[in-house]
């Protein structure tokens, strides 16, 4: 699949990612939001990921090293990508960062504050988009909304307010199995946003998507990290996908998991698949994952 | 330690200490004897089914013995009959619809509701008992054979289609073989209902049989024969369900993979 | 397409009764067997409105429905409550679990005379009966449905900072209704079944104690088939009620 990109796709609906013809987006678009230069200076680093590491007991035999020491510094309001195979530790690294699980070593801290648990305020989208079944789009995002302050009107105010960003304000009322993936995935991120987290977390959000669907996807990602800055950690395994929407990607090998490719893309968005910029970086990457 | 081994461990010594307990609240006085025989009282029971019986002269072999064999009797008369029509019916979609409602209805009266009914016409002995285990199994059996036969995946039948295969050829050695676990699982589903059944159907009219037993034990005011005839039923519900399962496992050890490959 | 099928269905399953209906009178009136004993429908009706009013039929009917609601609410209460909290909480579900696995063999039925030793002729007795008709299904699917629950569901809650009862209040148990809900419906089937041998057995009210006392004293076959008729067609309404109220409360969002 990475080599039709490298190929280059000629499609020209394809060719620059952010633009889109009103057939392929929903029409209430504003493009001016997709326009204006992202990457601005990033503040201080928000996120510390400080010589973090994770082992599993053995089940016989001798421990399993999934991450060795991980440091790492994440400025605030960044789009990071962890780029990795399958059984790299990635989703581990997420894991820890969203407190669902803790390092054997070391530790994070997000916004000077140690991580020991789930529920800190970061908002975390999966896979499997992990809505709740009983509840309808509107009910999932209103979920999230758990600030007591608001009554029951602002929660669902809020809600309705993020599935409009979202581009779902005509789905509130379906449940999750009346939805395609892609607007799963959706409600997935909005559903997080009501947190009004400081960091947004995504284990491969748009795995489990058909291509073309990934691709509508990351169009919107793109668009909504726009209107709501955040600093967003990306885990994927497709290295077009890190390149399309980061300003930082971390490459982590697998056994044990660590850094062997730390890259600032600075590149400005939005960007072509075809790009040669971005297929020379692709090119590196490449090479240090399969070397 | 494993889990299961953890758990089976605790099982055994939460049910010891429950005896155990049991028996010294008796013997201190704050559970009554009458209501709560405790369990040296219910052993010596035990002793007494074994070996003299209870009404004397029938032991517990013999009451048990009673009961599975109405049991068998019925059962086997509504599988043998179920098993046919319920394919029948299956194989043809008007008929099924024509049926079913009737069917369902047969299914929702209560089994136990026509022992009078059947003591008029069959009179109060064996024939009676026998006819209400059939009456309860046979309509459970068929509505699992006709459930079993139209909910035969689909894409079997294609593929069964796609090598040439059609009408009774097509049913017999794709539809039966797939149909034959669910029916199977209607089987023991049938089993059990007769068992519940028999159970009630023997507290009226009889003084053999596990259920009589029970009965007859109140009368007598012996509740520690009553527990232990209670504690025999349930063992042997326990038996037959698990005998049933095993059987499964050997007759139809394609089930399993099946459902992983479907999965 | 689903409604002109569901309508022919319909008609066809009315059909199949009244075929039914017919041949089982038409074989009763051909007189091969005493009409006092085999009565065809119409006769057995007739007999039972001669023997008894309605309103001593409906009140049969009303004592027995009564009593079947109450034992059913009061198993299911503790179904549920004991099964999630088996399936939540370790602790309890090691020590609850072996114990309902010993009982749960043991048929309702077997229990009579047990009950009656504990609890008298009276109510209770009964009550206690149609209890366990109803319990053991709905612990095993509250059971079943706690800990069978996906844990993706569960790991978003957490990111939401959710834990301990709120998480179970919150997100478990609305995971776990669908498989609550077949229980119940098993429950209330079973607890139905365990009725009519109950007030056989041991009851003077009841439909079961009308079908029984008209065999005791030698009354009419009718009553007694218009009694098995009338269980039949409670259970059968009853059942169509509670799946309808299921569909409608999670058939909107469970299912693929």
């Amino acid at each position: 699949m990475e080599d039709a990109f490298r190929g280059g796709i000629r499609n020209a609906a394809l060719r620059h990612v952010c633009v889109r013809t009103p057939s392929v987006m929903p029409a209430r678009v504003d493009h001016d939001a997709v326009a204006p230069a992202f990457g601005g200076a990033p503040s201080d680093a928000i996120i510390e990921i400080d010589g973090v590491t994770k082992r599993f007991p053995g089940r016989p035999g001798p421990a399993v090293t999934v991450l060795d020491p991980i440091v790492l510094r994440i400025a605030d309001n960044a789009f990071v990508s962890i780029v990795g195979r399958s059984g790299c530790g990635k989703t581990t690294l997420l894991n820890i960062l969203a407190g669902l699980e803790t390092p054997s070593d070391g530790e994070v801290r997000i916004a000077g504050i140690p991580v020991r648990g789930p529920g800190q305020g970061q908002g975390v989208v999966f896979q499997q988009h992990a809505l709740f079944p009983w509840l309808t789009a509107a009910g999932n995002v209103a979920f999230g909304c758990r600030d007591p302050a608001l009554s029951k009107a602002d929660r669902a105010e809020r809600a309705a307010e993020l599935l409009r960003l979202v581009g779902l304000e005509d789905a509130a009322a379906k449940y999750p199995r009346e939805m395609s993936g892609g607007m799963q995935q959706r409600v997935a991120i909005a559903r997080a946003l009501a947190l009004d987290p400081r960091i947004l977390l995504m284990d491969e959000p748009f795995g489990a998507l058909d291509e073309l669907t990934r691709i509508e996807m990351q169009h919107e990602l793109l668009r909504i990290w726009s209107a709501r800055r955040k600093t967003v950690v990306f885990v994927t395994h497709s290295i077009s996908e890190a390149l399309i929407l980061s300003d930082r990607i971390i490459v982590l090998a697998a056994n044990p998991g660590r850094v062997i490719l730390d890259l600032d893309v600075d590149l400005p968005r939005p960007r072509g698949r075809a790009d040669p910029a971005l297929l020379a970086h692709y090119e590196r990457i490449w090479a240090e994952i399969s070397a | 330690m494993t889990r299961p081994a953890t758990q089976r461990i605790v099982a055994v010594l939460v049910i010891g200490l429950l005896l155990f307990v049991w028996e010294l609240a008796v013997a201190w006085g704050w559970l009554r004897v009458y209501q709560f025989p405790p369990p040296s009282r219910i052993a010596d029971g035990l002793r007494e089914m074994v070996t003299t019986g209870f009404p004397t002269g029938i032991t517990i072999w013999s009451h048990t013995l009673t009961t599975l064999w109405r049991i068998l009797q019925g059962y086997a008369a509504a599988v043998a009959l179920a098993i046919p029509v319920g394919l029948v019916i299956g194989a043809f979609p008007t008929l099924d619809r024509l049926t079913a409602s009737v069917v369902v209805f047969c299914r929702s009266v209560a089994t136990l509701s026509l022992l009078p009914l059947a003591i008029v016409w069959f009179g109060a002995g064996e024939l009676t008992k026998v006819v209400l285990i059939g009456y309860g199994c046979f309509w459970v059996m068929l509505s699992n054979v006709i459930a079993a036969v139209k909910q035969v995946d689909p894409a079997l039948v294609r593929a069964g289609r796609s090598f040439g295969l059609s009408g009774p050829r097509l049913y017999r050695e794709v539809v039966l073989p797939a149909a034959t676990p669910r029916m199977f699982a209607g089987a023991r589903m049938a089993l059990g209902v007769g068992f519940m059944v028999i159970v009630g159907a023997e507290m009226i009219g009889t003084i053999e049989g596990l259920g009589a037993l029970i009965m007859e034990a109140r009368s007598f005011y012996r509740s520690e024969i009553t527990i232990l005839g209670m504690a025999v039923i349930g063992l042997l519900g326990f038996a037959i369900s698990g005998g049933l399962g095993w059987l499964q496992g050997r007759l139809l050890p394609w089930e399993s993979g099946l459902d992983a490959v479907r999965r | 397409m689903s409604g002109v099928r569901a309508g022919s269905d319909a008609l066809l399953g009315l059909a199949g009764i009244c075929i039914a209906l017919l041949a089982w009178e038409a074989a009763a009136r051909s007189g091969a067997v005493d009409p006092a004993i085999f009565p065809s429908p119409t006769q057995a009706i007739a007999a039972a409105t001669a023997r008894l009013g309605l309103a001593d039929v409906a009140g049969h009917a009303a004592w027995s429905m009564a009593r079947v609601t109450g034992g059913f609410l009061l198993g299911t209460v503790a179904g549920v409550v004991i099964g999630v909290a088996a399936g939540w909480y370790r602790g309890f579900g090691l020590v609850a679990r072996p114990l309902i696995e010993l009982l749960r063999p043991i048929p309702p039925l077997a229990w009579i005379p047990l009950a009656i030793i504990w609890f008298g002729l009276g109510e209770p007795s009964k009550l206690f009966i149609i209890f366990l008709g109803a319990f053991f299904p709905v612990v095993t699917a509250a059971y079943h449905g706690v800990t069978n629950i996906d844990p993706g569901l569960i790991r978003a809650a957490q990111t939401f900072g959710l834990r301990g009862p709120a998480l179970l209040w919150r997100v478990a148990i609305p995971a776990a209704a669908p498989d609550l809900a077949t229980g119940i419906r098993i429950g209330w089937g079973l607890s139905f079944g365990v009725l009519v041998a109950a007030e056989l057995i041991a009851a003077d009210r009841g439909l079961g104690y009308m079908i029984i006392n008209e065999r005791n004293t030698g009354g009419s076959v009718g009553v007694i088939i218009v009694g098995i008729l009338i269980i039949g067609m409670l259970n059968l309404g009853t059942d169509a009620m509670i799946a309808r109220a299921i569909d409608w409360k999670i058939g909107r969002w469970h299912g693929n």
